[in-house]
């Protein structure tokens, strides 16, 4: 581990003996560091190639909101809050209420973003959660149906990123979904324009209701390094920064697929992505025995 | 592509705004324009899936210190604006001699949810229907080989460069997409070799 800088010039001239150490080394070359590792079949922080960070989720976080999750994957933390409010439905759909989605990746979480509107990631991740949650139809829109063209309930579904090590996706879909599953809303009532709810202290079935999800979805991502496309379950940050490509697999509890995406780096075969599958089946199951209450 | 059309333009290498500039390849930038109005999150994610599928494909080492900025603009919608936009965004590229290391076809198809068949290069009306939308984006390098080695080793050879597939269907589903998506994609590539083709012969009797 002995620096360049204590080697005399005399010796350098001879022979350029340049040794860093480990940590010099991952500053200068990140992808070649990157690399030595890979080729030994592990990664830095000692995970293999198909390991995935230590997860946990916890319900019920915040207790102004209608429901909440906190998802922890790694050193990636995300809050998850849903909140309902009354809105006027659109015209060409008077009984679906609405789902917002929406990403923040604020600039406590990382250096790596900057104050100001969303960034290019953030409004690319809440597309795809939005996305995914549309077109798999986890919720029935009717269902948040107060009164026909006039009255339907809004759901803010807000993820906020509290600190970023990479994979943004898959936590705030894990913490999405955990947070539907808890949502409580109060009883709406009708009347003359107006929509009241009970003011009932302690929520129950009687003076509130609960979302039926038709299928609870658990993604898996993998980040694809280098020409020859290894592929990097549950990427941290570093990894995310010297891959090219990454693969984001969201299953059902059926199995069935809802989403699946391959994007940058070389042409991939399929024997990668049926591999992805195979790996994303086992996580999705270990997700879900996570989200369970 | 049948009732979509989509505008590509292609300025580069060009100098580069020091903040995005890198030392050792050029920049890609990439704006997706929509329709009408202004463009919308759906836009950014689209912008994101070009720009990087087409890093790895250009040569950007030859141009170090400069930006390739691809304008994409949707003319008309009728379904499959995503491989569309792919499509003319690579013959932009060639027709902006920019250096690349293969070409890209995109086909994009669904899942009937009446009838399972799987629909290539659906309509508006048809994505409607579908059970699930698969948009696939292959290289020229595999459709170089013979073609009747092709036939064989489909399974081998249809490396996907970028997938992107929503709805609800099962790994069989998604490879037998995957497939048929293969073989249309070697249309695509027939169809930019021979526009190109087309426009290089103009060119030349111009030229005499």
């Amino acid at each position: 581990m002995a620096s360049a800088s204590t080697a005399t010039p005399a010796t350098t001239a001879a022979s350029p003996a340049f040794t860093f150490s480990a940590s010099t080394f991952q500053k200068l070359h990140p992808a070649e560091y990157f690399r030595k590792f890979v080729s030994q079949g592990v990664r830095p922080d000692g995970r293999l190639l198909n390991g995935f960070r230590p997860t946990t989720v916890h319900h019920g976080v915040i207790t102004t909101a209608n429901g909440s999750a906190m998802v922890r994957i790694g050193g990636t933390t995300v809050v998850c809050g849903v909140k309902a409010e009354v809105a006027e439905p659109r015209l060409d759909a008077p009984d679906q209420g609405y789902l917002v989605p929406n990403v923040d990746l604020s600039p406590i979480s990382s250096s790596a973003f900057r104050p100001g509107p969303p960034s290019e990631q953030a409004q690319v991740v809440s597309e795809a959660i939005h996305r995914v949650l549309k077109e798999s139809n986890v919720l029935d829109l009717k269902d948040l149906c107060i009164e026909e063209g006039k009255a339907v309930w809004s759901l803010w579904v807000d993820v906020v990123c509290v600190s970023y090590d990479g994979n943004i996706y898959d936590a705030a879909l894990t913490s999405v979904m955990a947070a539907l599953g808890n949502v409580r809303i109060r009883n709406p009532t009708y009347e003359e324009g107006i929509v009241k709810v009970s003011g009932a202290e302690d929520l129950s079935d009687d003076n509130s209701f609960t979302l039926k999800l038709a299928r609870t979805l658990s993604s898996a991502t993998f980040a694809l390094f280098d020409t020859n496309l290894v592929a990097l379950a549950d990427p941290n940050f570093a990894e995310e920064s010297v891959s090219q490509g990454r693969i984001t697999i969201t299953l059902d509890e059926a199995g069935q697929i809802c989403a699946l995406s391959k994007i940058g780096a070389g042409a991939s075969s399929p024997a990668l992505l049926r591999q992805c599958l195979g790996h994303a089946r086992e996580r999705a199951q270990e997700l879900r025995q996570l989200m369970k209450q | 592509m049948g009732g979509s059309s989509v505008l590509c333009s292609v300025v580069g290498p060009t100098e580069v705004k020091i903040r995005d500039e890198q030392l050792d390849k050029a920049t890609v930038e990439v704006v997706a324009r929509p329709l009408v109005g202004l463009p919308s999150v759906k836009d950014k994610a689209r912008e994101q899936n070009i720009r990087e599928t087409l890093e790895p494909i250009l040569l950007s080492g030859l141009h170090p210190r400069t930006l390739i900025q691809i304008v994409v603009q949707t003319m008309k919608d009728d379904g499959c604006i995503l491989s569309t936009a792919f499509n003319a965004t690579i013959l932009a590229l060639l027709d902006a001699g920019i250096p690349l290391k293969s070409i890209l076809g995109s086909v994009t198809c669904i899942i009937d949810a009446q009838s399972n068949e799987i629909l290539l290069d659906p309509t508006t009306e048809e994505l409607a229907q579908a059970k699930s939308t698969h948009v696939f984006v292959f290289d020229n390098k595999s459709s170089i080989a013979n073609n009747e080695d092709i036939m064989d080793q489909e399974e081998l050879l249809a490396n996907v460069l970028f997938s992107d597939s929503t709805g609800s269907f099962s790994e069989e589903e998604y490879f037998e997409c995957s497939r048929v998506c293969f073989k249309a994609a070697q249309a695509v590539h027939g169809f930019i070799r021979t526009a190109v083709e087309k426009k290089l012969q103009k060119e030349y009797q111009q030229q005499e």
